[in-house]
């Protein structure tokens, strides 16, 4: 029975003409094939196991990282106690300085970063159609440029923003991150861009599974002057005396570039940290729908051959009696 | 009360110190709590004394003194000294001009 009902399925494939005939199942075939279902299952049990492999190790590479980033907020806290965070600043030259990971896998913490950095810049332009005539932040005057760190940012920004990327730098996580490396880096930054305000765009380390898109401003040093006798939020500013240097505005430029590395060393350390956690957990979501998926193909698998098992003895069941009968 | 090893000279703030910016220059950062003395060798950094009595002090880097080999800075001293005389470039002159002035500030450091 369960052969002519075969033999008939067969014809009828044969008479569909988009099928072509090695996809028919051969003459004689006894059951159906579960070879297909048994390569699935080895393959997904393969991705398991790298998902969970790749989970430890963003959980220890997580354990070292996580007290450095906490450590380094105490080296940038006196500076936003001191001259604050003004993200509202109004000035012509603006930086975005996204910061991004290498290597993929861990969630959306990069996209995150670029969106971010996509509409500060918007908002920066003036193109944004938050900007309104009441708000006179941005507009089209204003000079808008990006450097990017890390390789994720780099690629999702090239696309529609090429001829505002001012630099772009990678391979940051190779070693270790330190303050040196990182003092280095924003020397180089310092040299090759021209700014009024930087704008850091990093994520914040909050726990394994939440991170806080933040913005952290660096006003260059003829700014913060600026702003402190003008008298608005950094007017505190004019009643500290300043010591060293030959003149303020000298103390003042040391004191932004310094707060510029410093809040930059702060950004990475806490990028890193985010990385690791949401890799964590990327890879602990897919390692359980892996499993997930697993007992679905086993259940699959196990009816299919139970169908077969079924069938075959049925077949010699009711051979055997047509014989006696 | 905490002394500071500011540019302009060593600089003592105790509560209610008027507020000032200052650079750091590399020396020994004394805090005083009570009688006890805690010494630390700072690099290079900034101190920020705000008028609230509170002050905070970044630094670049910053070691307890009783960690500093002394022969190490003995070695490093002779060895900018030297770098300095055949420095060509100004760059490379001020480089070493740079690790004469540290070496020199630990040495004056662990010795006083």
């Amino acid at each position: 029975m369960a052969m002519a009902l075969l033999r008939r399925e067969g014809k009828r494939f044969a008479t569909t003409p988009f099928i072509r005939s090695e996809e028919i199942v051969p003459q004689g075939t006894r059951s159906i094939s579960t070879q297909i279902v048994r390569n699935r299952m080895k393959s997904v049990k393969n991705i398991q196991k790298i998902t969970k492999a790749m989970k430890m190790v963003a959980a220890s590479k997580l354990r070292g990282i996580q007290s450095k980033a906490e450590n380094s907020r105490g080296v940038f806290q006196p500076f936003a106690a001191l001259l604050g965070d003004l993200p509202s600043v109004d000035v012509k030259k603006n930086v975005i300085v996204t910061i991004s990971s290498d290597k993929g896998l861990c969630g959306g913490i990069n996209s995150t970063a670029v969106r971010m950095s996509k509409a500060m810049y918007k908002l920066a332009s003036g193109t944004s159609y938050i900007h309104s005539a009441s708000n006179d932040f941005g507009g089209p005057d204003k000079e808008i440029k990006y450097v990017i760190l890390g390789e994720k940012a780099k690629a999702q920004l090239i696309r529609d923003s090429r001829k505002d990327i001012e630099l772009s730098i990678t391979d940051l996580q190779k070693n270790p991150l330190n303050y040196t490396q990182v003092s280095v880096l924003a020397d180089d930054i310092l040299k090759n861009v021209e700014f009024d305000a930087l704008r850091i765009i990093f994520n914040k380390f909050q726990s394994v599974v939440s991170f806080l898109p933040t913005m952290a401003t660096i006003l260059s040093p003829e700014v913060i002057e600026r702003e402190a006798e003008s008298g608005g939020k950094l007017g505190d500013l004019d009643s500290y005396e300043v010591e060293g240097g030959e003149t303020k505005a000298e103390v003042l430029q040391n004191l932004s570039e310094f707060q510029f590395s410093c809040v930059m060393f702060n950004a990475v350390l806490e990028h890193a940290c985010s990385e690791q956690g949401a890799r964590m957990s990327a890879m602990d979501s897919s390692s359980r729908n892996a499993g997930d998926m697993l007992d679905r193909l086993t259940l699959t698998y196990n009816r299919t051959r139970q169908a077969a098992i079924t069938t075959e003895l049925i077949e010699i069941i009711s051979g055997a009696s047509a014989l006696t009968g | 009360m905490v002394i500071i090893p500011a540019t302009t000279g060593q600089m003592g703030v105790l509560p209610g110190h008027v507020a000032t910016i200052a650079e750091l220059k590399p020396g020994v950062l004394s805090v005083h709590d009570g009688n006890d003395v805690s010494k630390y060798f700072v690099s290079s950094g900034f101190a920020f004394i705000h008028a609230n009595s509170f002050a905070d002090i970044v630094a670049v880097e910053a070691v307890p003194l009783d960690q500093i080999d002394a022969s190490q800075v003995q070695k490093g001293l002779a060895e900018f000294n030297q770098k300095l005389s055949s420095a060509s470039t100004d760059l490379e002159k001020a480089e070493a001009q740079i690790g004469v002035d540290v070496h020199s500030a630990l040495n004056f450091a662990l010795s006083g």
